[in-house]
């Protein structure tokens, strides 16, 4: 039977509590550990160790991917996703806004006396829509927004003959 | 998908490969900025900027190492950069309960009460710098002496000893 010492019975600890080496064809140790106070003790010491690490906070995963997207990804959004703020500002200055009344995500944001409700289009998941935010837009997009304009404008003309 | 094939894609901006990898790694990530700050809102602060370093220069990773060392390796440095750029180093505190409530007890084996979990840990946080990271990442991380080297950024055979020595000192301090 093969003998084993307490140095290679040691290195092996961490490997062996892990999971990283297979507990089969480990006789040897399991003797080794069976008979040797010392090595029981430390390999004690390695279980409690592995048992008691820690893991990542919940939501610092999120956070991580958020932050490690690249940034032309994380800015550009639909055209109809549009800030809140964005839409108050051009709402004011289209003449949307007309009487008092208070209106969801507008009401929070202390728009409350400037919308009322069935002024402006609510979508689904509560976000203010309708009116583009240009900066947000992709040149590709811009161009898209512009011909639909464009096309509104002369509606009536049949395009460009 | 292996670690190999997921760079491939991240590279290209794949924001699924991107996600897939962060949170393959960083557990791993932020028990050793966690080793190193001992404090877990600046550890969370450093994994961040630890992943936003790895992937802005992803492009850099050549394979030689395994990716979880690598980014372990950067998350060392960044830890170590918060300690340069702020001179100072705010002591442990011990909030074991908070510590130990993301344990994972493997059922086979004799349960560790989170009592013996919490006292190890605290201990472990008594170690020099380099034994404690050397047990974290041997021990928590699997990590073989030659890697541990890497990251500590010594030798396999320094980073062996100062394993074994955290070791006994663990011992001693746990008696």
């Amino acid at each position: 039977m093969t003998q084993i010492r307490c140095a290679e019975v040691r290195q092996m600890m961490p490997d062996r509590v892990t999971g990283r080496v297979p507990a089969d064809g480990s006789r040897d140790f399991e003797d080794h550990v069976a008979r040797c106070a010392d090595c029981a003790e430390e390999l004690d010491l390695v279980r409690i160790l592995f048992s008691g690490r820690v893991t990542a906070p919940a939501g610092l995963a999120d956070r991580v991917v958020v932050a490690v997207r690249p940034r032309s990804s994380r800015a550009t959004r639909p055209w109809w996703g549009l800030s809140a703020a964005a839409v108050a500002a051009l709402a004011v200055g289209i003449g949307v806004a007309s009487e008092p009344g208070p209106l969801g995500v507008a009401a929070g944001l202390g728009l409350a006396s400037e919308f009322e409700e069935g002024e402006l289009w609510l979508s689904d998941d509560g976000l203010l829509a309708g009116v583009p935010e240009f900066e947000a837009l992709s040149d590709e997009a811009l161009v898209e927004l512009l011909e639909d304009l464009t096309s509104e404008i002369g509606g009536g003309s049949g395009g460009a003959a | 998908m292996s670690d190999a094939e997921l760079v491939r894609n991240a590279r290209t901006g794949d924001a699924a490969a991107q996600d897939e990898l962060v949170r393959r790694h960083i557990d791993a990530a932020y028990r050793v900025a966690l080793s190193l700050t001992r404090d877990p809102d600046v550890a969370a602060d450093v994994v961040q900027d630890a992943f936003v370093k790895a992937f802005g220069s992803l492009d850099g990773f050549r394979g030689d190492a395994s990716l979880r060392t690598w980014i372990v390796a950067i998350t060392a440095n960044e830890a170590r950069g918060f300690f340069r750029r702020s001179q100072r180093r705010k002591e442990a505190s011990l909030d074991a309960a908070t510590e130990v409530a993301s344990v994972q007890p493997d059922p086979a084996e004799r349960a560790v009460t989170e009592s013996e979990a919490a006292r190890a840990r605290a201990e472990l946080e008594k170690l020099p710098e380099k034994q404690r990271l050397s047990v974290t990442l041997r021990i928590e991380e699997g990590m073989s002496f030659r890697e541990i080297g890497s990251v500590v950024g010594s030798s396999e055979g320094a980073a062996r000893v100062n394993y074994f020595h955290g070791i006994r000192r663990l011992r001693e301090l746990m008696e």
